[in-house]
């Protein structure tokens, strides 16, 4: 009981309590849709910024090109899914309309991780192999002119339009507590508990997960007891990009892709990494729902154009408090490489 | 013929740190590497353990080469690296670090059988397995880091310096523990500058001096030879 009361007067308690009672007062004064709306948002922003977290944490990267995997995402489920939508409209079938958008995002995701997985072998492990040295700075500059690269890679070949769906699923709306929700952004928050749940199960239960966190802990010691780092490596790489486009692919809907759709992701993700402590992937999950929350609210009270500022102001004043981050940081110190 | 180290050159960046080191081990012995400060036996250790790439010469193990494998490679392999800077996992328990310690071993029944043994063989370390490693004492910790090597059962154990840092009654407590070790058939080589110390408890040394072998042979006879007496016990 002393422990529960103990935390609850932490940064980390107070933080999460002053959400609730935030998230239950607005509910109870607009209505429901406060709490459908930020569930969805948190549980996309959520996954972007466990992506990231992951990515500091394990490889202490400043990854400022983690949002190019969520436009990575939107992009190929786009090219998945319009022809398939085309091929559907021709000849209708419900079996496959039902599946067409799950074809979509799981080659998204599988694109991702890809795009991860060669992101590691041929940009962090070079840098890695000719110097430790600033290793920190080194890498975040790399994810800068990766970002460039991208953007203007997707503009290139894809161009700058917006391609965006209307739907992936058709059908009446789905009714939770007097809200309607359209059945793509349902599934949409459904899809990220999945993910995240499944991503917890594998980091916690797994022998790869705990690798991970060896690897994230002391690299050597992780050769030392027999662990491949560089696979190791380059599997985190991939998952915490998939992640991110994951998210990407299952909001088409809702963001369109174009060259600069993931700005928007990196942003917010980053948000959330520096307010919860860099590197804290639980701190990471529930992060993206409290800055979900700061934004529905942002939106609902003051209006739909301040939802970057507010969020951000709240944040700088955390951190002059507390500048580890409410739940406090695990990545090993920026000066110390 | 367990271990051979042939000609062994090895340097860390562009400083070249061992030249020409050869020393062999037999399966069964407790062998050590004594020597100054600076004279390059951890690079020696973490040559042979794969963390260092040679520049030349051999390393054999079981008669097969493992020069510039791979640190996971050779541990896998069967060669326990103890590290002077220990690299445990901190934010893990002190049980977790064991378990990372056996994460070659795929039966679950074998680890728990590692786990009893080096429980049985460390009490301490049972007593506080749910202990996270990073807010262990200096000689916890030096326990733990002996005891997560050899949750791999391995066939050969490197250790740096583990009395490095520890009051007497601690380092006697490790050097008694090792020597358990090797009565269990473990074979030990054993990197220290207490040179008195470790010259007693073992059955061959090499002596390493500016990245040379300069001296070999039996620990009781070197602990009489007038070179190392004047160098390490100012004598």
């Amino acid at each position: 009981m002393d422990k529960i009361l103990g935390w609850l007067k932490s940064a980390a308690g107070i933080t999460i309590g002053l959400a609730i009672l935030a998230a239950v007062a607005a509910t109870m004064d607009r209505g429901p849709y406060i709490l459908v709306n930020t569930a969805i948002a948190g549980g996309m922003l959520a996954l972007v910024a466990i992506g990231l977290a992951l990515l500091l944490g394990v490889m202490n990267v400043a990854s400022f090109v983690h949002g190019e995997y969520f436009m990575i995402g939107t992009l190929v489920a786009y090219y998945v899914f319009t022809p398939l939508n085309t091929y559907l409209e021709a000849n209708p079938s419900p079996a496959l309309a039902l599946v067409a958008p799950l074809i979509a995002i799981v080659t998204a995701l599988l694109a991702g991780a890809g795009a991860g997985a060669l992101t590691e072998i041929m940009v962090f492990a070079p840098m890695r192999r000719r110097s430790r040295e600033n290793w920190v700075m080194n890498s975040f500059l790399l994810t800068v002119g990766l970002a460039v690269l991208l953007i203007n890679g997707h503009q290139l070949i894809f161009g700058a339009d917006f391609k965006g769906i209307v739907r992936y699923w058709a059908g009446a709306p789905i009714t939770i507590m007097d809200v309607y929700i359209s059945r793509d952004r349902f599934f949409a928050f459904v899809l990220s508990i999945v993910v995240i749940v499944g991503f917890w199960v594998f980091m916690r239960r797994t022998r790869m997960g705990r690798a991970i966190r060896a690897v994230s802990q002391d690299e050597t010691g992780a050769l030392m007891v027999g662990i491949n780092l560089s696979a190791i490596l380059i599997f985190t790489m991939a998952l915490g990009c998939a992640l991110a486009a994951v998210a990407g692919a299952s909001l088409l809907f809702l963001y369109p892709s174009y060259p600069t759709v993931g700005l928007e992701a990196l942003y917010m993700a980053w948000f959330i990494v520096i307010l919860v402590g860099m590197g804290n992937i639980i701190g990471a999950l529930i992060g993206g729902f409290i800055v979900a929350l700061l934004k529905v609210l942002t939106v609902e009270y003051i209006g739909a154009g301040w939802d970057f500022v507010v969020p951000v102001a709240l944040i700088i004043i955390v951190l002059i408090f507390k500048p580890s981050g409410i739940f406090g940081s695990e990545v090993r110190g920026v000066l110390d490489q | 013929m367990l271990l051979e180290v042939k000609e062994l050159n090895a340097g860390h960046g562009f400083l070249q740190i061992l030249w020409d080191v050869s020393l062999q081990i037999d399966e069964g012995e407790y062998v050590c590497l004594v020597g100054p400060n600076g004279a390059g036996k951890s690079t020696t250790l973490k040559t042979i353990a794969g963390l260092i790439k040679p520049i030349r010469g051999e390393i054999l193990f079981k008669g097969e080469p493992i020069g510039g494998l791979g640190g996971h490679k050779v541990a896998q392999r069967g060669i326990a690296y103890v590290s002077e800077e220990m690299n445990l996992f901190t934010n893990m328990s002190v049980q977790e670090n064991l378990f990372m310690g056996a994460y070659t071993i795929r039966d679950r029944s074998l680890q728990n059988e590692r786990l009893a043994f080096v429980y049985d063989l460390f009490p301490r370390l049972a007593e506080r397995r749910g202990q996270l490693a990073g807010t262990m004492s200096g000689g916890e910790r030096k326990m733990l880091a002996i005891a997560r090597g050899l949750m791999s059962n391995p066939s050969l154990l490197l250790v740096d310096e583990p009395s490095f840092g520890l009051a007497p009654l601690l380092t006697a407590n490790v050097f008694n523990s090792l020597a358990t070790l090797h009565k269990s058939g473990v074979t030990i080589l054993l990197v220290e500058q207490n040179v008195t110390k470790t010259l007693a408890v073992t059955e061959r040394g090499y002596v390493l001096e500016n990245g040379r072998i300069e001296l070999k042979g039996a620990s009781a006879e070197l602990a009489c030879d007038p070179h190392v007496r004047k160098v390490f016990l100012g004598v």
